[in-house]
């Protein structure tokens, strides 16, 4: 019973009110509609059809889905190899290493964003300075880079963590398969291969499905770039296009739709991506 | 429990609602135009608000983002002890107050005033947020205001705010580096456009075409002769693709193509950085840019200059206004009486006037209470010039007939992103004048709104 309450409270509530607030819309009477009357009606799909014919809403939608399949991949296989690492019979200095790699996602991704930030913004940062006096010309705020340079930030906050999670799994497995498998003659590669990552292969799927929502909820580092790059717009991801709508236009219900259509996203991507491994896989897993 | 969720977002407007319909239908019914009945009978959801009684102490929440407001609020503190007033300062980044504010509106817990910039006022009063002050007799402190920004907070015979300063535009420039460079100031656009390409051949760029900086474009409009807004009888027009406005795009359109201007956001630490080093030795900005550039360039103290904004007929005098605010007193307060009482005085009070001037906050909107050189904050930071005199001129000569609309903050961002992607895809800039005045017309419609889209 108390978890029903809280369940409802914190889960059902909100859903139901975004929803709610989705299907209708404020229709203005009085002259000019300054301050006349006010009153939510029922406006149907009104909102979603105005949310999907939004070229921006959907451009973002292009942008993060671009993004996470750079991202996602790059990052996943990264924090695998150094788990890996880290975890390999040779590995010294296991316990500073781990901590240090995941310290960045200590850092709350605002503070990552204004740092990273500074090391973006031609004309403060050491890098581009670095650059310039050897020749090249980069700019990491640009149409085309802007992007990965939010994709960089992303990696550094989030490796270390995805890390710590694929190296819980690894501990669990039992040392006696090692045995076993150096004893048929298996070298590092051949144990890492086809016993370790097999194996870990629950954790690979979580911190995966992780990623995915964790993408199309992509925010903060955006929002935080935006005043210092004129190429990151209202609508670059569609949690700031939903942000913009509510908090700047201050049309809510239209904001509801967009996030509804974005939690509609994220559970089919994510569910999506779980029956593909699913079936690929031997099934046990998950 | 869900049912309850809906009347928690729902109930306190829902409860006003009926009530302010009655209000509003029978005082339309009697002035033809009118707004909300807002006033005496409004605020707190079942009971109207009580005048405070004799010896009764109070607080007001104030939420402001003026530096140094803390210190007329302390003086005001200290002079009326049984109505405290508590800031609470919000960020002015990219329009992040107004954000918070109409959040607290939808929630119901606004505070009882706040700073509002003229652009932006008929936004909050589309959303019924701000209190009619007219039915507390607003009207007759009207004479203590310069009369157009008075205005811009007063629609139909409601006064929905209280003017506290303007931000008339002029030019900054580097008399240093200009004199190196041999460049005389320029006085007309044109000349603006020959010093950019001289300040070019020197390896530097005169300025920098922020995209995402609506409010600028949109006074260089104003300068320009465009109405963006009109409203006559119950409809809005739109007119920003108007033929002023489309001069104004051209011809930054041209110096960005040809690579005269940077293109990089201004007030931005790139941008300070220009500032510093004269990468960038002009700023086309208003009055309260003197703090802003005293702040963040303080090694180039005593080179920089005020200057007129460059006119589009040479000998004209035509001016326009970037930002300017007022205080607003929100429809929730429980002492709209002494809020009010507060903003006049934050406002016009002599010595109010003088610690916010201190403070470096603007052009202020009283009549009296000031000399121009009392503006003079940063005169050593402009090598001695009275530079408040170039910007008390640019004030009195602004058009006072423009006119702000609902929605204008949704305007800058659209502006935002059209120019962004102009700048990205070589699009025209009348392209983003063409898309923005059909988004804007769509916007306002979508909000319940009778609007027609003028040529």
């Amino acid at each position: 019973m108390p978890f029903l309450t809280l369940f409802l409270l914190c889960f059902v509530a909100p859903i139901g009110y975004a929803v709610h607030q989705s299907l209708h819309r404020t229709e203005r009477t009085g002259p000019l509609g300054l301050g006349g009357q006010e009153r939510e009606v029922f406006a149907g799909l009104a909102n979603y059809a105005h949310a999907l014919a939004d070229d921006r809403f959907l451009t973002g939608f292009g942008r993060v889905l671009l993004f996470g399949v750079v991202q996602i991949p790059l990052m996943i296989a990264l924090a695998t190899v150094l788990a890996l690492l880290l975890e390999s019979a040779s590995a010294r200095g296991v316990t500073f290493f781990r901590s240090a790699f995941f310290l960045p996602y200590g850092v709350p991704g605002v503070i990552a964003s204004i740092l990273w930030g500074f090391l973006y913004v031609p004309g403060i940062s050491p890098l581009v300075e670095i650059a310039g006096s050897l020749g090249l010309h980069v700019d990491f705020l640009a149409r085309d880079t802007v992007l990965w340079s939010i994709a960089n930030i992303v990696v550094w906050q989030f490796t270390g963590y995805n890390m710590l999670v694929l190296i819980s799994q690894l501990k669990a497995v039992p040392d006696e398969l090692y045995e076993a498998a150096r004893i048929d003659g298996a070298n590092a590669w051949h144990i890492a291969r086809h016993i370790k990552i097999p194996l870990i292969r629950p954790a690979l799927v979580l911190t995966t499905v992780f990623s995915i929502i964790g993408t199309l909820q992509l925010f903060a580092e955006p929002m935080v770039l935006r005043p210092l790059a004129a190429t990151i717009d209202s609508g670059f991801t569609p949690n700031l296009h939903a942000y913009s709508e509510a908090f700047v236009s201050n049309n809510q219900h239209v904001a509801a739709a967009e996030a509804v259509l974005l939690a509609v996203v994220a559970c089919v991507l994510s569910f999506g991506f779980l029956r593909l491994v699913g079936q690929r896989g031997n099934g046990s897993d998950w | 429990m869900s049912t309850g969720t809906y009347d928690d977002g729902r109930g306190p407007g829902h409860g006003l609602l009926r009530r302010r319909s009655l209000l509003g239908g029978a005082a339309a019914a009697a002035a033809g135009f009118t707004l909300a009945g807002c006033g005496s009978g409004d605020g707190d959801d079942g009971a109207a608000p009580e005048e405070r009684k004799k010896g009764q102490k109070i607080t007001l929440s104030f939420w402001s983002w003026v530096p140094g407001i803390d210190k007329p609020v302390d003086l005001w503190n200290s002079e009326h002890p049984d109505v405290q007033v508590d800031v609470e300062t919000v960020s002015a980044v990219d329009g992040r107050q107004y954000a918070k504010m109409h959040a607290a509106v939808k929630a119901g817990n606004p505070p009882d005033l706040a700073q509002i910039e003229f652009p932006v006022v008929p936004s909050f009063l589309l959303d019924n947020a701000l209190m009619d002050l007219s039915a507390l007799g607003a009207a007759r402190y009207k004479d203590r205001f310069v009369g157009w920004q008075w205005q811009q907070s007063v629609f139909g015979k409601g006064v929905y705010a209280v003017p506290q300063a303007s931000g008339p535009m002029g030019l900054f420039l580097r008399q240093d580096l200009f004199d190196k460079w041999s460049i005389q100031f320029p006085q007309t656009w044109d000349e603006y456009e020959e010093a950019a390409k001289a300040v070019r051949r020197q390896g530097a760029w005169i300025e920098t075409f922020s995209p995402t900086n609506g409010n600028r474009f949109a006074g260089l409009a104003w300068q320009a002769g465009a109405k963006w807004y009109a409203a006559q009888g119950d409809t809005w027009t739109v007119h920003i693709d108007d033929e002023p406005t489309r001069k104004v795009a051209d011809y930054w359109e041209s110096l960005v193509r040809r690579k005269l201007v940077k293109t990089i956001p201004d007030r931005q630490n790139a941008w300070y950085k220009d500032i510093q080093t004269g990468a960038i030795p002009a700023w086309i900005g208003a009055s309260w840019g003197d703090a802003l550039l005293a702040g963040n360039a303080p090694g180039t103290k005593g080179k920089w200059r005020a200057a007129p904004l460059p006119q589009w007929q040479k000998g004209a005098n035509a001016h326009a206004n970037w930002g300017g605010s007022t205080t607003a007193v929100f429809a929730k307060a429980s002492y709209p009486k002494d809020a009010l009482d507060f903003a006049l005085w934050l406002n016009s009070d002599p010595k109010s006037i003088a610690l916010l001037i201190d403070g470096g906050y603007g052009f202020p909107s009283a009549k009296k209470g000031y000399a121009t050189s009392d503006l003079d904050v940063y005169k050593d930071f402009f090598g001695g010039q009275a530079y408040s005199r170039v910007f008390a001129d640019a004030g009195a000569h602004v058009d006072t007939s423009w006119q702000w609309g609902p929605g204008v903050d949704t305007l800058y961002q659209r502006l935002g992103d059209a120019f962004t992607e102009a700048l990205d895809s070589g699009g025209s800039f009348r392209s983003v004048l063409r898309t923005v005045q059909a988004q804007t017309v769509s916007d306002l419609r979508g909000k319940g709104l009778k609007v027609e889209s003028g040529g």
